[in-house]
């Protein structure tokens, strides 16, 4: 029992200021501070902050280098936009391709732009200079694996079509989204690859999307 | 009105005067670097007080605005429009400049253990200033106190959520919300 003498505790005071308090307590508390002015007052002092911090104003003063700060952020972020990508990338197994997939709708997006910058670049300085470079034993072995990918969505985009129905209508909507975007970045490199067909790198980005158009699909097939 | 509500209306009413804000955020999340650009722009003061608030230095809080961003462009794609782009920067922003108090040996024993060292650190001359601007009170709690104190009374976190977030137990966050308080009381003079 709390009395005027008692005080309440140090939790008790917190609690009931910021309106914490186990409603079948607040009787009691309640009852004390009509009776007890030094808990009341410390009550409101505690409320007095939290209403001073809730009014207190977002600073602003800071907007001049905040404006300033934006190229640094632009160049960071067209510097991640051509992703490298790890030779052993189109070799993961299924559970850690799973994990990536999250991620993968993201890089989706960053390949369309990059597969735009490879081409504009590629277009600039004429197919002569990437065709130097071009290793044909690579370009092969990635345009079978783009090939493979490629028959392997379609296999599992025929089993999607099958399980449409079957599927929560948030559910459609997310996966139209996300194929969206992969697609929107498998034509984008097409197109980039029909301009420059023995560049590597696009070639690369290819088999990279067709691999996430496949982690997509098998993400589906997961969970239905 | 928490600030993660009052910063959401802020910066959607601000992107909407300029454009129409489902799209803008649809342009970026397909590589339009002007669109983030808006966003950006839009979003960043808020961000910025959310920062300087729980790190308490301008200069560490504008690198974080700048990791922030950038991990906001990795990830937009993800955000899918069911909370607002305010409350999802503030969330992202909130779990990046954890992750660097985490990285610092210092901050992080801080997190954990608490600090009472310089809890009511009194100005140079030995008197507690008296009224003084909040986000300078702020600067004077201990990291691990700041954030907690930021992450609750400021930015409308349960005891719950902070001690997932951080990493410290329920019962040692309510403890630092409690000293934290304590402390601005005196150094804001209430």
């Amino acid at each position: 029992m709390i009395d005027a003498q008692s005080h309440l505790t140090e939790e008790e005071r917190q609690a009931v200021a910021d309106r914490s308090l186990p409603a079948e307590h607040l009787p009691l508390i309640e009852a004390h501070l009509r009776d007890c002015a030094v808990c009341a007052g410390d009550v409101a002092r505690i409320r007095t902050l939290m209403t001073h911090v809730t009014e207190a104003p977002t600073p602003t003063t800071i907007t001049p280098s905040l404006d300033e700060l934006w190229p640094a952020i632009r160049t960071r972020i067209e510097t991640s936009k051509v992703v490298p990508l790890s030779p052993n990338a189109i070799r993961l197994d299924g559970r850690r391709r799973a994990r990536r997939v999250g991620s993968s709708i993201a890089l989706a997006a960053a390949l369309v732009i990059a597969a735009v910058a490879l081409g504009l670049r590629a277009r600039a300085h004429g197919s002569t200079s990437t065709a130097q470079v071009a290793d044909t034993a690579s370009l092969i072995a990635v345009a079978d694996s783009a090939h493979a990918y490629e028959e392997e969505a379609q296999t599992l985009l025929n089993q999607l079509e099958l399980r449409r129905s079957m599927l929560r209508p948030e559910a459609v909507v997310a996966i139209d989204h996300d194929l969206r975007v992969v697609d929107s970045a498998i034509a984008e490199l097409k197109e980039a690859i029909a301009h420059d067909p023995t560049n590597p790198a696009l070639r690369r980005l290819l088999a990279s999307s067709y691999r996430q158009k496949v982690d997509v699909l098998k993400r589906v097939g997961n969970a239905s | 009105m928490n600030a993660r509500v009052r910063g959401a209306t802020e910066a959607t009413a601000t992107v909407n005067d300029v454009n129409d804000i489902d799209d803008v955020v649809r342009r970026a999340q397909r590589g339009d670097v002007g669109a983030f650009e808006s966003l950006y722009r839009a979003h960043s003061p808020a961000i910025f007080a959310l920062c300087r608030r729980m790190v308490g230095s301008d200069g560490e809080a504008l690198d974080l605005v700048q990791d922030i961003f950038v991990r906001a462009w990795e990830r937009l794609t993800t955000f899918r429009g069911q909370s607002s782009l305010a409350t999802w920067l503030h969330r992202l922003g909130v779990n990046v400049v954890l992750e660097q108090l985490r990285s610092s040996k210092r901050d992080a024993l801080r997190l954990i253990e608490g600090d009472d060292t310089t809890f009511g650190s009194r100005s140079p001359g030995g008197q507690v200033e008296a009224r003084i601007d909040l986000d300078a009170a702020l600067v004077q709690l201990p990291s691990g106190a700041r954030t907690v104190f930021v992450l609750h009374d400021i930015e409308g976190y349960s005891h719950d959520e902070i001690a997932q977030m951080t990493g410290i137990a329920p019962g040692t966050a309510r403890a630092q919300l409690w000293r934290a308080r304590r402390t601005l009381m005196r150094l804001l003079d209430l």
